[in-house]
């Protein structure tokens, strides 16, 4: 019973702060931007430009504008290799700058800090790549560098290599719970003694023909044509999600440390909780959703009430919602009433392994600002997610404790506690 | 094509090989046969790359440890020169 479900976890150990933030994501590359596109209500949902979608049943996407990333990648004598790679690569690199562990101009020294990060289809225009030139040209058309292009630990490791990060580097691969396991990770190695620095977060970036062919198949995905209607999270006309390509950074480091280099300190991780449902591949449980839940609020030491909003998984299909508003209210009760709710799929698709970081950020800026963005074509609720949903513009909230919450294919659930950034 | 043209052809799908991968040199304007491997930054992950890149285009096909020993862009122009590419 999920009444009898209790952290068995005993935590009182070190701070865990956030000292840099770094995003790459369909509305731009600059938290400033981003920040004004979400309270904006401006969506990065359009139709699809890196791939023909004529033979697709989905034909919209949200795609992070190539030239951006390719004109950021030039300051670091880069060209693209791989999207999951490129943009795990600009979002760690203004992380990285904002926390000043790295200094604007390469080379850079090699220093002890780790790099955990999270995928959900790794470098997957690597792998297109390779199955075109096997299927066209048989073995000897395989490129010799295929091994390490398409090795699930490619993000990580060349983050490593470029930033000249000696501590250990790898990478969480739990579906859409990825970034989040990444970031929790990442949290008890600094909370636990074992790391004074970590570069964490998730990349995703699948939008070539096989790996969007994959997810066009299964029946998750919006028919919705009109790009800024086809994701509605929560609502009774929801009619499944909408993937976007991206990548969250976060740089986290011990409070002693970030006291003492005088580091503007963004945010606190305060808690983490993660379990694994057990039960179905691909159908959530409230069961293990609830269970990471409290596990998070327990570490946290923070009770439900104190939770200032909850920025959900919210995907927009009719499974997760529904789970999702479910294990909320079992885990608070009758404040599920009072506590503002939202989700950001609806501005950056579903990023899958990077959907947990990029809404981690967003959740660290809402701390700061005192101000939730609005959820998106929330007109018609549906009554069996039953929240306190945030409406069509952004609301005020207090600088307390917020709750990120993500749940992935193979029953992965993560969920994270943030604080705002205090002495 | 004589052997001059046909150095000169295959020395220019190096370039156009070379600064693909090489995005970290600015300056080709000095790119030639001198032009050591060392001075575009190439490590041996690279040289496998490069290799592959030059059979796609020339059809030459040529083994890693033929080239482990190579200095400069012209012993490998050489190379492919007698392999005929």
């Amino acid at each position: 019973m999920v009444s009898e479900i209790k952290s068995e976890s005993n935590f009182n150990r070190r701070r865990v702060v956030v000292s840099g933030l770094g995003i790459a994501s369909a509305l731009g590359i600059d938290e400033e931007s981003v920040w004004e596109n979400l309270v904006a209500g401006k969506t990065g949902i359009g139709p699809l430009r890196s791939i023909d979608t004529s033979d697709y049943k989905v034909g919209i996407g949200a795609e992070v504008p190539e030239r951006l990333i390719e004109d950021h990648l030039a300051t670091l004598k880069r060209r693209p290799i791989d999207r999951a790679l490129d943009l795990a690569m600009v979002a760690a690199h203004k992380a990285l700058l904002q926390a000043e562990v790295i200094s604007d101009e390469p080379p850079y020294h090699e220093q002890n800090v780790s790099v955990i990060f999270g995928t959900g289809e790794g470098c997957a225009q690597s792998h297109h790549t390779a199955f075109t030139a096997f299927f066209e040209k048989g073995p000897r058309g395989l490129r010799p560098t295929t091994v390490p292009r398409c090795m699930y630990n490619a993000v990580s490791a060349g983050l490593s290599l470029q930033f000249k990060l000696t501590g250990t580097n790898y990478m969480v691969v739990s579906a859409c719970t990825s970034a989040t396991n990444a970031i929790g990770t990442a949290f008890r190695m600094i909370r636990d003694g074992y790391a004074e620095t970590v570069l964490c977060g998730g990349s995703d970036g699948f939008f070539d023909p096989f790996f969007f062919g994959v997810w066009n198949n299964i029946p998750a995905l919006s028919k919705i044509e009109d790009p800024t209607q086809a994701c509605r999270p929560f609502a009774i006309d929801r009619a499944g999600t909408v993937l976007g390509e991206g990548a969250g950074a976060l740089v986290l480091e011990s409070f002693e440390k970030a006291t003492s280099r005088g580091i503007p300190i963004r945010g606190e991780i305060l808690g983490y909780g993660e379990s694994s449902d057990a039960s179905h591949i691909t159908s959530p449980s409230h069961i293990g959703q609830a269970k990471a839940m409290r596990m998070a609020l327990d570490e946290a030491g923070v009770e439900p009430g104190e939770i200032s909003h909850i920025n959900t998984h919210g995907t927009a299909t009719k499974s997760n919602d529904s789970i999702e508003s479910l294990s909320i209210r079992i885990v608070f009760s009758d404040r599920t009433d009072e506590v503002p709710a939202l989700a950001n799929k609806s501005f950056f698709g579903h990023t899958l392994g990077a959907s947990g970081a990029l809404e981690s950020v967003v959740t660290l800026l809402s701390l700061e600002k005192g101000m939730v963005p609005p959820n998106l074509n929330i007109e018609n609720r549906d009554p069996d997610c039953n929240l306190n949903l945030v409406g069509a513009e952004p609301i005020a909230i207090k600088k307390a404790p917020a709750m990120k919450n993500s749940f992935g294919f193979g029953g992965g659930n993560g969920v994270l506690i943030l604080g705002p950034a205090t002495n | 094509m004589n052997e001059n043209q046909k150095e000169e052809s295959i020395l220019a799908k190096l370039k156009d090989i070379l600064q693909e991968s090489c995005p970290e040199v600015e300056d080709w304007s000095s790119f030639g046969p001198s032009t050591t491997i060392e001075s575009l930054g190439l490590d041996s992950l690279t040289i496998l790359d490069l290799l592959y890149d030059i059979e796609q285009e020339t059809g030459v096909h040529v083994e890693a440890n033929e080239v482990v020993t190579f200095q400069s862009i012209g012993d490998i122009n050489k190379l492919l020169l007698v392999k005929g590419g």
